[in-house]
């Protein structure tokens, strides 16, 4: 039996000014939360080493720089980050290896260094090319400060971009959302994470929600871009995901074949699985201090920078693995369920046995996939699937 | 103190209730005697001490009888026992009333001076006139600048017929003139009567079950003497019994080994089912048997009835024991299995009102922890059948073959409105809707007394609330079963896409079959959550439909992004999906949460 494949999320906490859409771990880099981009280097080394045994042996096969922004950093930073990581940890030949960056800090004098220190692919946080979006988002950037980072991204060597776009934006029509994802479909990106606006709970939109677009409008939004995305040859292959030649993100499938990953960075997640000498498989997960000073003062604290862990039993096995894997265009191979969960394919189809009888399955017998109403319907889906 | 009580002779008893209207004070007033008297300390004197279900605290209510005895200093340097029996204040719970007066010798009639008269105060201040109780007028809330005593004395003189010159002015929130009413009371209401060396005759007013201490009897001694050890004989069940512990509560259960004639305490003889110890049942010793029973009380009749089913399947069981522990303790709680083609298996449980049942309804999820879905309540019909037969249903969906019923035939009530002359208006074309019958029509004091008959199933559902809104809260509502009569009845069955739903069908006059329909199949269409498919939702009569709406398909249902390792806020969201849907039922393929059910209810709003 074998593992599955391990990517590696690196977490930087930092933001210069927090979204109010926004519910990940970030903090203002002035606010109090200083950031020190050297110590935090420095910690983020040792926590990967710390979890290094946990790979077993396994090559990462990509990794993802995430924030907070993750392009306040330098590119020697990165250089030092990655020198290191290397010298504890084998890597795929060709690992994905990406890096989210806010179009108002992608400084151009960076850009280059981050090329050179390893970084393969650019995830742009355009999120909108209409500026009064921009500001009703509270984004730092305005839409020619968006179109330029991604010509600086391209001319510093970049040739896999990503552009993160919402919709479902505050006062958005049909007609402004198609606008902004011509745009962005002008640049050439390699991938668009095209994803409607939701409200989080512990957000400033939760607690003073923006005048978004009626339902119907919302899903006219969604029918329109998607159709003119597979027209000018962006394949959907998850809910939100969208890929011109090939170039899915190679990290986020690993989420969403529930891969195991490790996570470094305050507040990180990772997802590791281990086989017993029988063959019985654990999955557990755990996760990382959140608050960057107190992650960067657990370097000298025995407890190392865990904040917990637990292992999923059994019973909650199944929801998790569907969660991910069926947010996939084209599913998984139903093979991928024992090697993932080590559960029997009759667990399997009693937990699919709803949704099929629903209509919300494809008829492929060898794939654990949705059809077209499902994939429209997933969370109903998920709840039919969630049968204990 | 509790030794002293017991050797009071029957001279220094008064045995008293408070007749009040709900929000007219009658639980303060009750704790400032309480506390007048030295009943608890101010550190044991929660607010409330006699509302002492969780439930009856939090809705202001009294449900169920309890009693109080204390000890009161008077004036005349004697010290007397007083017996406060509780009374529940609600339409609902009317018959506790009667029980609760049987058991004194006088009651305080206890009417809020800025608000005047309620109708539900003078149908009990007649019970208690009828059962010869001395009637005390109190005018309670003297505090409010808005008080008026001339105007609500002149008001209970002319609807009751009391004299309330004299009537004493307090303020149970302040304390004003609490000592006056307590000498008034030890003046006004006569002491029992009683041979505490007869033979022991002794009502049980009200038994409730305790896990402790088994079945709990309060009882009024009118005859005899009651101790602990002593055998006693149950005239209803012929049963003996040997008496384990024996008191009162002061509120709190204060053993003192002894009951004597005139007295209200309670009884515990090791009794382990509450149908050992009926209320209204008579106690005498196992040694004079054949003593007379005393007339007891008649027994309650459900009013109400509706299907209860749980939403899990799995919980039927917990159910079925739920209710039945709660019926120890509620005699008025009927119910008999049913089983629902939309709902499996349940109960349809009989209720006295729809509070009764919002009650029952609160405590079986609340202290047993069972999910319900719960039907719109509906009324006991009677069928006289061709062959002669009478049958009654209390189930719309199990209404037999029309072809064999000769006559359908609706409970009409006697109902009384008391409401200030400017919303006369509103109380009438109210009435009218819902076809009432005005028998009478007059001006008493400030207020207008309105008696009607109307059917019932017009006024169990929202006819009290409605009332109240129409009124500005003003108008209050007493009523009483009269008679069963023959009324041109139809059933409307509601389909939900193109499947007759049982368990949502409704028993209707013909001529408001189609209007009601009408506004009902709106009503869920707007409690019915948008689904994955369009949802038609039809009235129909006998096949016939007679109104449709549509609940339109949800287009999608997806979560945009789900990034990153951190799975716990996907799966908060998939959790708080689950939980919204655990109030809903599914139907077929269809999922109808619990207001759906109750939408007949919200038809007038």
């Amino acid at each position: 039996m074998i593992l599955p494949s391990i990517a590696l999320y690196i977490h930087v906490p930092w933001c210069i000014k927090k979204c109010p859409y926004c519910d990940f771990n970030s903090h203002q880099a002035d606010a109090g939360a200083g950031m020190d981009e050297a110590a935090y280097i420095d910690a983020l080394i040792d926590d990967f080493k710390a979890d290094a045994p946990m790979l077993q042996g396994r090559a990462i096969s990509a990794v993802f720089i995430g924030g907070g922004t993750p392009s306040l950093f330098s590119d020697r930073g990165y250089a030092r980050l990655f020198e290191a990581l290397r010298a504890n940890a084998a890597f795929d030949d060709h690992a994905e290896i990406t890096m989210e960056a806010n179009p108002g800090t992608a400084e151009r004098r960076y850009l280059e260094g981050y090329r050179e220190a390893g970084i393969n692919r650019l995830s742009l946080g355009v999120q909108s090319l209409d500026e009064t979006a921009l500001r009703i988002l509270g984004r730092i950037h305005g839409r020619e400060e968006a179109l330029s980072a991604f010509a600086h991204a391209r001319s510093a060597g970049f040739d896999n971009i990503n552009i993160d776009l919402m919709h479902g934006l505050p006062g958005q029509t049909v007609a402004s959302a198609m606008d902004d994802l011509k745009t962005a479909e002008a640049l050439g990106p390699e991938h668009l994470s095209w994803y409607q606006l939701t409200l989080e709970p512990n957000t400033a939109f939760y607690s003073r929600p923006p005048d978004l677009p009626d339902e119907d409008t919302l899903v006219d939004i969604q029918e329109s871009g998607h159709r003119w995305l597979e027209s000018v040859g962006y394949a959907r292959y998850e809910i939100s995901a969208y890929a011109r030649g090939g170039r899915q993100s190679r990290h986020n499938l690993n989420y969403w074949t529930f891969g195991d990953y490790l996570g470094i960075g305050a507040g990180a997640h990772g997802k590791i699985t281990h086989r017993g000498h029988d063959g019985e498989l654990t999955v557990s997960r755990y996760w990382k201090t959140r608050q960057p000073e107190a992650y960067l003062r657990r370097r000298v604290d025995p407890r190392g920078f865990l904040a917990g862990q637990r292992t999923i039993d059994a019973e909650e096995l199944p929801l998790e693995f569907l969660m991910n894997a069926l947010r996939l265009v084209e599913g998984v191979p139903s093979s991928l369920w024992y090697e993932r969960t080590g559960l029997s394919s009759e667990q399997l189809q009693a937990h699919l046995l709803p949704a099929r009888q629903r209509g919300l399955l494809s008829s492929e017998g060898s794939r654990i996939q949705v059809n077209d109403k499902g994939l429209l319907f997933l969370n109903d889906v998920l709840a039919l699937c969630d049968i204990a | 103190m509790t030794q002293d009580a017991t050797r009071r002779d029957l001279s220094k008893i008064r045995n008293f209730s408070i007749i009040a209207h709900i929000d007219h004070g009658k639980s303060t007033l009750a704790d400032r005697i309480i506390q007048v008297c030295g009943g608890l300390t101010d550190r044991e004197l929660k607010e409330q001490v006699l509302d002492s279900m969780e439930l009856e605290r939090e809705r202001g209510i009294t449900i169920k009888a309890q009693s109080v005895t204390l000890d009161y200093h008077a004036k005349d340097g004697h010290i007397y026992q007083l017996n406060f029996i509780d009374t529940p204040g609600h339409v609902d719970f009317s018959y506790e009333v009667s029980r609760s007066l049987y058991a004194c010798e006088g009651a305080l009639l206890v009417v809020d001076a800025a608000q005047g008269v309620e109708a539900q105060s003078v149908a009990n201040c007649y019970t208690a006139i009828e059962q010869n109780l001395e009637v005390l007028p109190v005018l309670n809330k003297m505090d409010l600048p808005q008080a008026d005593p001339e105007k609500v004395a002149h008001e209970i003189e002319e609807i009751i017929g009391l004299d309330a010159h004299d009537a004493v002015q307090v303020s149970a929130k302040s304390g004003l003139n609490i000592d006056l009413l307590l000498e008034r009371l030890v003046r006004d209401i006569p002491p029992p009567k009683g041979d505490r060396e007869g033979p022991l005759q002794a009502l049980i007013i009200d038994s409730w079950f305790d896990n402790y201490q088994g079945v709990v009897s309060l009882v009024r001694l009118f005859d005899g003497t009651l101790k602990k050890g002593d055998r006693m004989h149950m005239k209803s069940t012929g049963r003996d019994w040997e008496v384990n512990d024996i008191g009162f509560f002061t509120p709190k259960q204060t053993h003192t080994g002894i009951l004597r004639a005139g007295e209200v305490g309670y009884v515990i003889a090791g009794i382990k089912d509450i149908h050992g110890a009926p209320v209204g049942d008579t106690i005498t010793h196992t040694k004079t048997r054949d003593v007379a029973r005393l007339p007891g009380f008649q027994k309650v009749k459900p009013q109400v009835y509706a299907g209860m089913f749980p939403v899990s399947s799995d919980d039927y069981e917990d159910f079925r024991d739920a209710l039945e522990k709660l019926a120890l303790n509620d005699a008025s709680l009927d119910y008999v299995p049913e089983n629902s083609d939309a709902l499996g298996f349940g109960f349809r449980v009989g209720f006295l009102g729809t509070l009764h049942m919002e009650i029952i309804q609160e405590r079986l999820e609340r202290e047993y922890n069972i999910e319900l879905l719960t039907t719109a309540p509906t009324v006991n019909y009677e069928l006289a059948m061709d062959n002669g037969d009478i049958t009654y249903i209390s189930n719309p969906s199990k209404l037999p073959d029309m072809g064999n019923v000769n006559e359908m035939r609706e409970p009409i009530v006697r109902a009384t409105i008391l409401v200030p002359q400017e919303f006369v208006g509103n109380v009438i074309s109210e009435c009218v809707n819902r076809r009432g019958n005005q028998l009478d029509m007059q001006v008493l004091g400030s207020q207008m007394q309105l008696v009607y008959e109307l059917p019932m199933a017009e006024v169990v559902m929202d006819f009290f609330d409605r009332l109240k809104s129409i009124s500005r809260g003003y108008a209050s509502l007493d009523y009483s079963f009269e008679r069963f009569e023959a009324a041109k009845l139809v059933r409307l069955d509601i389909l939900i896409n193109g499947d007759r739903v049982d368990a949502l069908a409704l028993i209707i006059h013909r001529d408001h079959a189609h209007s009601r329909g009408r506004i009902l199949v709106e009503k869920m269409k707007e409690l019915i959550p948008r689904q994955m498919f369009d949802v038609a939702v039809q009235a129909a009569i006998g096949g016939h439909v007679v109104a449709r709406s549509t609940v339109k398909a949800l287009r999608k249902n997806v979560t945009a992004k789900c990034y990153g390792g951190d799975v716990s806020r996907k799966k908060k969201l998939l959790e708080k999906q689950k939980q919204g849907k655990k109030r809903m039922k599914q139907v077929g393929q269809v999922e109808i949460p619990q207001e759906a059910f109750l939408a007949v209810l919200k038809v007038n709003d």
